[in-house]
This record gives C-alpha cells, structure tokens and sequence, in this order.
C-alpha cells in the first residue's frame, strides 16, 4: 500500500503537469492541443542535443527545450490559431493534430537511428528509500517543482487581471476584450506555457522510464488528459487531483492486474466511468457545490 | 475540383474490379505491385468511413486505425483454418458488427457530451488496444501474428492480388453507396445540422446524441468491413500492425482531401498508400522519405486553418467567386409572402393536438421557471401562458432574460426550478428535440439554418421529425425511406414556391441576405406545421417597412393558419400591432402581464425600459397634457391617403 502510494504520487505529479497543461489551452482556448505531448519529445530531443551529445550540463539543456517549446506552442498559436477565431473549436483541434503528426514525422524522419537516446538526471544520487521503494532525487525534484508550478500559477492566474483574463477567455471572449486584456496575448500565452509545462514533465519523468523514442511524452500526454477529463478539464485544481488520481490507479492496477497494458487500460477504464457517472468530472462537481451553498 | 466532380467513382471501381483479374493475368505489374494497390483500395475505405464521422458530423476519431485492428483480427477468427474456418463473406458482416459494436461502446460515454471527449476516448483506445487487445494472444498470437487466407469460391482462390482486387473494389463500391445513401436522407442532414450547431438541430428534433453515436457507429462499421479488406490483402496481420501514427495518417488523409468530399479523400488516400512505395522504388527519390507525412500534415495545418472545406472547395470557391461575383447581399429585401397553409405532414408521430384540448387549458405555459448561471438570477419565478390561436408578446429590457426564458421554454436549457407545460402536457424532462416532435417550433435571434446547406436542404432538415424511416431503410435505399424522402422534397418545393424562393432553391442560405435567411428561417419552422411557434427577435436587422409586412403576416398565421405564436420582440410598434396579450421581463422577473396597450402605458413598464427619471418625466408630462385644456393640444395631423400622395 504504501509503494503504491509512493509511486503513485511520482507518476502522478507528472501527469498532473500535463494535465495542467491541457486545462490552460482550454481555459484559454477551448480546445485541446493533441501535439502537446509530443512537443515534450521534441524537447527531449533538444535537451538531448546539448547535454549527452554535447556534453553540457542539465540546466541547459532543460532551458534550451523550454524555450524551443515556448516558442512552439506560441508559434502555432500565431501562425494556425488565431487565424481560426471564427472557426470550430473541433477545426483547431484537428489542427493540432496536424502538428502531432508533422512533429512525430520529423523525429522518426530526423532523430531516429543509430543510437538508443536517455536523458541524463538533472541531479544524480542513488536517492532515498520510502515505504520499500527508491525516490530518486530527480523524483523529489519533480515533486517541487510541480507545487512551485502549482503555487505560481495560482498566483498568476487568481491575483493578476491577465490571470483573469485566461481563465475567463474560453467562456466570455467578449468581456475579456471589454476589460482591455489583448486575447490574442492571452491565447498565445497559454499555448506557449502549456507545451513548456509538457516539457518540464518530460524532463523529470524520463529519467525514471529510461529510453525515450518518438511518440515518448505523447504517452504520458494522454494519461495527463484522462487526468484533466477525470478533475473536469476547466479546473485546474481538478487537473492536480485528477494526475494523482490517475497516478494511483495506474500504479494500483498495474499490482492487482497482470496482463499487458494494464496501466493504459485502467486509466481509460477510469476515465470511461467517471465520464458516465459524474461527466463534469470530479472537480467541477466540488466547484458547483460550493457556489450553490454561498 | 470540378474534374473531381465529373469522375464517376462507383463506375470507375466497378471497371477496375473487372479489369484487374483480366490485367493480373495478362502480366500487367507485379503481384507486390498489385498488392500495394490492394492496400490503397483499402486505405480509401477506411478513409470513407473517417471521412463520414469527421467531414459529416464533425467528430474526430484518433483510434480509427485501431477500429481497422479490430475488423482484420475478428477477421482471422472467423476466418482461419485453425479456428473459425468460415469464408470471407461471413466473416465481413460480422467485422461490421464487431466494429459498430466497439464504436458504440466508446462513443456512449463520450458523446453524452458536447466537445472533443470522442477525441479523448478515441486516442485512449487506440493505446489500449494496441498495448492489450492486439497483444491477447487469441486474437494476434502477438507479435507471431495470424494468416488471413484469401476467399475461396468452389475450388477457386483468390491468391492473385489482382484477383482479389475484384472483390475489394466491389467492396468500395458498397461503402461508398452505403456514404451516398447517407448523404441523401435525414441521416446526412442531421449530421450536418450538429456539426453546424447542435441547438439549432434539436429544434428541428434531431437528438444531437442519437446521431451523433449513429454517425460513430456506422463508420466503426464501415472501419471494421475495411480492417478484414485490409488483413486479407496482406494475408497477415500481427500486434504491430495497426500502429497510432497509422491513425493520424487517416487523419491528414480525410483533411486533405477535403473533409466530407467522398472523391477527394479517395484520391487522397491513393495518393497516400502509394507515395511510400514509389519512394521505395526509386531510389535516388529516398531522401524524400517521409516527406509524405512532413507535407501532408503541413498541408492539413494550412487547409483547416485557411480553407477549412478542404483543397478541392477552395479551389472551387475561387472559381465561383470569379463566375457569379460576390453573394447575394445586396439583394433588395423581399416582403414576406403569405406563407400557405401546410397540412399537418402524414408521418409526424403521435401527438395531442390542439384540436384535442379542452378550452382553458393553454397550448403553452411555463410555471415558475428559475434559471441560475453561477451567481447570477437569469430569470426568478417566472409563469407566462400562451392561449390557443392568439400571439402573445414577450418584452424587456436587453438582459431581462428573454432569450434565457425561450431556451428554458425550447428545452435548451434545464432551468433549476419550474415546469414547462405543452399542450396540457408536462415537457419539463424532456430535451429539446423531444419537444420538437411534441410540435413546438423556434427560430433564433441569430439565424436558426445551416448555412452551408441549400434552401432546398435546410428545408428538408427541417422536416426531420416527419422523416419517419429507419437507419436500415436509408441506408440500404430500401423500405419506406425512398418514398418519405420523395414527399420531404414535393413539401420543399411547395414551401419554395410559396416563398417565391425558386431562384434561390439550390443556393446555399449564407449566400442569402439577412431578410431573406429570416424569411426562410420562418419558412423552416412552418413546414412541419407546429402547435406553437416561438419566435426569437425576428423584426431583428429589418427595414421599417419589412416589419409591417412582418406583423401582416403574423396576423396571417393566427388567423388563417390557426397558429399559436410566442414573440420576443425589440420593436414595440409591431408587438402593439399583433399582439394579443403582454408579458414584460425585467431583472428575470415577469414585470406585467395584459392587454398591451395597458401593460406599456404603466409606469413600471416605462421605468423598467427607460430607467426611473425619465419614467417619472414622462409620467409628469402626461398628467401635464391631460391638466390643460384640448384646445391647447396640437391637432392631429390627419393622413389620408390622397395627402400622402402629395
């Protein structure tokens, strides 16, 4: 019980990154980026690039990949999505699939061959034993940093008006324009932020699986979005109980279970049921209730 | 593409199912040559069947390949010496089924809801299938993978590809029949109308759901026939063979050729299945390997976000645009006709009627309806009643919760408190294309049509709820779905003429000006003759004199069609004209209620409108008028209609 625990809060923390993510480019969208997991892959492969091939240290690589992220998110945002304002919100997320198919070519096409890639750990140590089960130090990292995340953007998001801003953009475009906050810099911020947050879980969870290949992060991308659909995909509390949620599940069925796959198809299993018992998910459940009773 | 357009697909498949063996057998290409043409013919089935959830009703699948898995190891089940030992015939129903079935599993939770949750599923699918359900041993035997053998008729096999080639072409010929018949009935058209807006669709009485699951499960269907097309082809599959990016693959093939355009996403898919293999062969051409993909999903970026009907309709618009010039905007504003009289259409379900109810009783009241969004009290305890045959107005303040009333009223939304009465009947738990069918008809305050759509089609959409034939029936073409489809055009055309929009028949409604959308908007919700007509606004954007032909034809439809009508209207000239009785909303609340005349000469109603002080003004300077002599008052200007002449 207590491994699952453990390890369940390791996995989880990081589809809870992605999560977050997700829910960003819907508060601010109201759409889901498909390609944001494999941006995280790319910036495996640009974080790769410069620290085992060329010998840098992790901090540069990792910035280098946030950055080039950044810059991805935010670039398809201006080049693809803001041309389709008017547009569909199922149009721009077949965009984005678009971009997940043209950025899984470009690495199988470029990257793949020859060598089997890992990243290296940002902080090395044989780490910690808890209930049974090694926590590496890179795992601890990954825990901080995602409350720092989660911290911060609580900050942003509930104490600045561009916070405000975001999370209203989806569901009144108008008055967000009304109140003088750019929705073009809005848009173009969550987009940004939510490829950089998929690389940041990138980098902290590949160390702990190993090798990473093309499609790598689009994995974790998807039990991030059973984990943002299970917390209600507009709650970003939602998406934080949701990861760990997931996180436990997978770890627990994977103990009882054995047959291949059984991670994968216990989050769907999940995310199925909770779609048909409670389809707001579990989160926005909480929200409306304490709306009611004020 | 108009040479696209020209191609007759079905004729040109069904010469190449004749030719193939005869070529094959002449020496024509390799058999591995024969073999990736094979594959292509099934890339385009699969692509049909994509091609019907995402260009139609305009949901995505991420997983269809892994639907595709699925039909070709059911496939080797059924199929296999060793185990089923059935012929290939048997074995295509039964993948139909097994596909429809895992659509239909999927699509249950995940299109309960309105967004990009089939997406979401989909995509879980395709991992889990490939991680589980392709690797259970009973199924692939995993990375050993099965043999599909190839038909066999009597003692004749069909090992040549190019022999086989005849089969998988007929095939095609079949799902693309099967996409034409649903393109041609009500099937079709409800996709289209939820993929355009699903409220307007439930007002018409498509059940958003419903078909939103029938659109997922025909093409799992249609996906799982192309799976076992696709194992036999190859004659083996295993674990490995239905890989994600194979789905994404469809994806760019299906947006590419141009979302709901049969032709184009056939032409696409060849394009496609082919590309890699002329890549293979020669070589100089290999760094160009995986271009393909690079190009396509590009290409697909580009298209959605510039041209989102496809290449092909871009291409075609521009080439409207400099045979016919712009639409039809500044066409003058046409009166409204006087709409005929339509008989209650013979397949409308079973229904009370007004007819059947007792005197008092309203054809349509709302009691006490509460609606909340968040903090906000949209509308608080508010009751209105509608009379038979009488036109009752509904006005207020902008933000009184009018629009918020009618979408409580058309089941659009679920108020938190309050009851909603039909024909004497409580609707409060039913949807809103539920009540559709009951007979009460709406129009919106933005057009209420798909704009896309043809008069002529959004007619036919119209009358969904008369379109009483089976999923089976319009399918096939076989049954009654012929013959009712027949009578839904006849009533069209009729409509048509009465709205003296002939010229305008096949013209698509966002062509039309703003009067003439209104005009046929109005025409849409008549057709099916409703109990009670709901209108949102619909002086909105019209020309004085418009308006009075409005309210001319208002009167025409209480009077000599025995409607009942409920108005929300800006224009309070025209509510006094027509209306029969009054309820004013303000701040959520039914403010007045009476004969209208009265309602907006009392204070209250005046302060609601034009805030307290210039109420009390106005008040103020009445009493004044009355206080002094008659005298005093201006005479008023008699018109006759020899002075207006002058």
């Amino acid at each position: 019980m207590g491994q699952v625990l453990v390890l369940g809060l390791v996995y989880g923390v990081i589809y809870s990154l992605f999560a977050v993510g997700i829910v960003l480019v819907y508060r601010g969208s109201g759409t889901i980026n498909f390609a944001q997991g494999e941006i995280g892959t790319f910036g495996l492969f640009v974080a790769w690039w410069f620290t085992t091939a060329h010998h840098l240290p992790w901090i540069i690589g990792a910035v280098a990949a946030l950055v080039m992220a950044a810059a991805l998110g935010a670039g398809f945002e201006w080049a693809i999505v803001s041309h389709m304002v008017e547009a569909n919100r199922v149009s721009v997320a077949v965009a984005t699939i678009g971009l997940l198919a043209f950025l899984v070519a470009f690495e199988v096409r470029f990257f793949e061959g020859g060598n089997i890639r890992k990243m290296v750990a940002p902080i090395r140590g044989t780490g910690w034993s808890v209930f049974g089960v090694v926590v590496s130090p890179t795992q601890i990292l990954s825990l901080l940093a995602a409350g720092a995340l989660a911290a911060g953007l609580a900050l942003l998001l509930k104490k600045t008006d561009f916070g405000l801003g975001v999370l209203a953009a989806a569901q009144d475009p108008v008055a967000v324009r009304l109140v003088g906050i750019p929705l073009a810099r809005v848009s173009a911020f969550v987009w940004g932020l939510g490829a950089a947050v998929s690389v940041l879980g990138a980098l902290f969870i590949e160390p702990t699986i190993g090798v990473f290949t093309p499609g790598f992060a689009s994995e974790m991308f998807i039990k991030g979005l059973a984990a943002a659909v299970v917390g209600g995909l507009t709650s970003l509390e939602g998406a934080f109980v949701g990861g760990l949620l997931i996180g436990f599940v997978e770890v627990g069925a994977n103990r009882v279970f054995d047959f291949p796959g059984v991670k994968m198809f216990s989050i769907l299993f999940v995310m199925l049921l909770v779609l048909l018992v409670k389809p707001d998910g579990l989160m926005e459940g909480f929200k409306f209730r304490r709306r009611a009773l004020a | 593409m108009t040479w696209l357009r020209r191609i007759r697909f079905p004729l040109l498949l069904m010469a190449g199912a004749t030719l193939a063996p005869l070529l094959g057998r002449a020496g024509f290409l390799s058999e591995s040559k024969w073999l990736y043409l094979g594959v292509a013919v099934t890339y385009a089935a699969a692509a049909l069947s994509l091609n019907l959830l995402m260009g139609y009703a305009g949901q995505i699948s991420l997983g269809h390949f892994a639907l595709l898995g699925t039909g070709a190891l059911v496939s080797g089940v059924v199929t296999s010496a060793d185990r089923g030992g059935l012929p290939f015939m048997v074995a295509l129903p039964v993948c139909a089924i097994v596909g429809g079935v895992v659509a239909f599993v999927l699509g249950l939770p995940a299109l309960r809801l309105r967004g990009l949750y089939l997406a979401v599923i989909t995509i879980g699918f395709a991992y889990v299938a490939d991680q589980t359900i392709f690797k259970l041993n009973y199924l692939s035997h995993g990375s050993a993978g099965i043999h599909l053998p190839r038909p066999l008729v009597n003692t004749f096999s069909f090992s040549r590809t190019s022999d086989f080639m005849g089969i998988l072409c007929v095939l095609l010929v079949v799902i693309w029949q099967v996409d034409r018949n649903v393109t041609r009935t009500k099937l079709g058209r409800a996709f289209h109308g939820i993929r355009i807006d699903e409220s307007v669709a439930a007002s018409f009485g498509v059940d958003p759901r419903r078909y939103k699951l029938l659109a997922f499960v025909i093409s799992g269907a249609m996906a799982g026939v192309a799976g076992s097309m696709y194992g036999h082809v190859y004659m083996f599959v295993n674990n490995e063979s239905f890989g994600f990016e194979k789905s994404l693959l469809l994806v760019i093939i299906v947006v590419v050729g141009g979302l709901g355009s049969r032709a184009g996403v056939i032409v696409s898919a060849f394009f496609y299945a082919l590309f890699g293999v002329v890549l293979t062969h020669i070589s100089w051409l290999h760094i160009f390997r995986g271009f393909d993909i690079l190009i396509g999903a590009a290409l697909l970026m580009y298209t959605v976000s510039r041209h989102p009907g496809g290449l092909a309709q871009a291409f075609q618009e521009s080439r409207d645009r400099e045979r016919r010039g712009t639409p039809d905007e500044e066409a003058e504003e046409p009166a409204l006709p006087k709409l005929p009289e339509m008989p209650r259409p013979s397949g409308l379900p079973e229904r009370p009627t007004v007819e059947g109810l007792s005197g008092s009783v309203p054809v349509l009241a709302a009691h006490e309806i509460s609606v909340r969004f968040g903090g906000l009290q949209a509308v608080n305890a508010a009751s209105l009643a509608v009379p038979r045959n009488k036109i009752v107005g509904l006005i207020g303040p902008n933000g009184a919760g009018k629009t918020t009333m009618f979408n409580a009223m058309s089941g659009l939304l679920k108020p938190n408190a309050g009851k909603v009465e039909l024909l004497g009947q409580d609707v409060s738990e039913m949807p809103a294309h539920a009540r559709a069918r009951l007979g009460m008809g709406r129009t919106f305050q933005l057009i209420g049509l798909a704009g896309d759509l043809s008069v002529t089609e959004n007619l036919l959409l119209a009358q969904h709820v008369v379109a009483s034939y089976g999923v089976l029936s319009a399918l096939t073409q076989i049954g009654p779905s012929r013959s009712v489809e027949r009578e839904l055009r006849d009533r069209a055309a009729e409509a048509i003429s009465a709205l003296g929009f002939e010229r305008f028949a096949n013209t698509p409604v966002k062509r039309l000006s703003h009067g003439q959308q209104r005009i046929v908007e109005l025409g849409c919700v008549l057709v099916t003759a409703p109990e009670v007509v709901m209108l949102d606004e619909p002086s909105a954007g019209m020309s004085p004199g418009a308006a009075e032909n409005l309210a001319v034809r208002l009167r025409d439809m209480r009077d000599d069609l025995g409607r009942t009508i409920l108005l929300i209207e800006h224009n309070i000239p025209l509510v006094l004209d027509v209306c029969d009785e009054l309820y004013v909303l303000s701040g959520g609340e039914i403010l007045a209620h009476g004969l209208p005349d009265e309602v907006v000469q009392r204070p209250d109603v005046i302060a609601a409108y034009l805030g307290e002080p210039a109420a009390a003004a106005i008040v103020e300077a009445e009493a004044e008028a009355e206080a002094t002599p008659v005298k005093a008052k201006p005479a008023p200007r008699k018109r006759t209609r020899a002075g207006a002449a002058k």
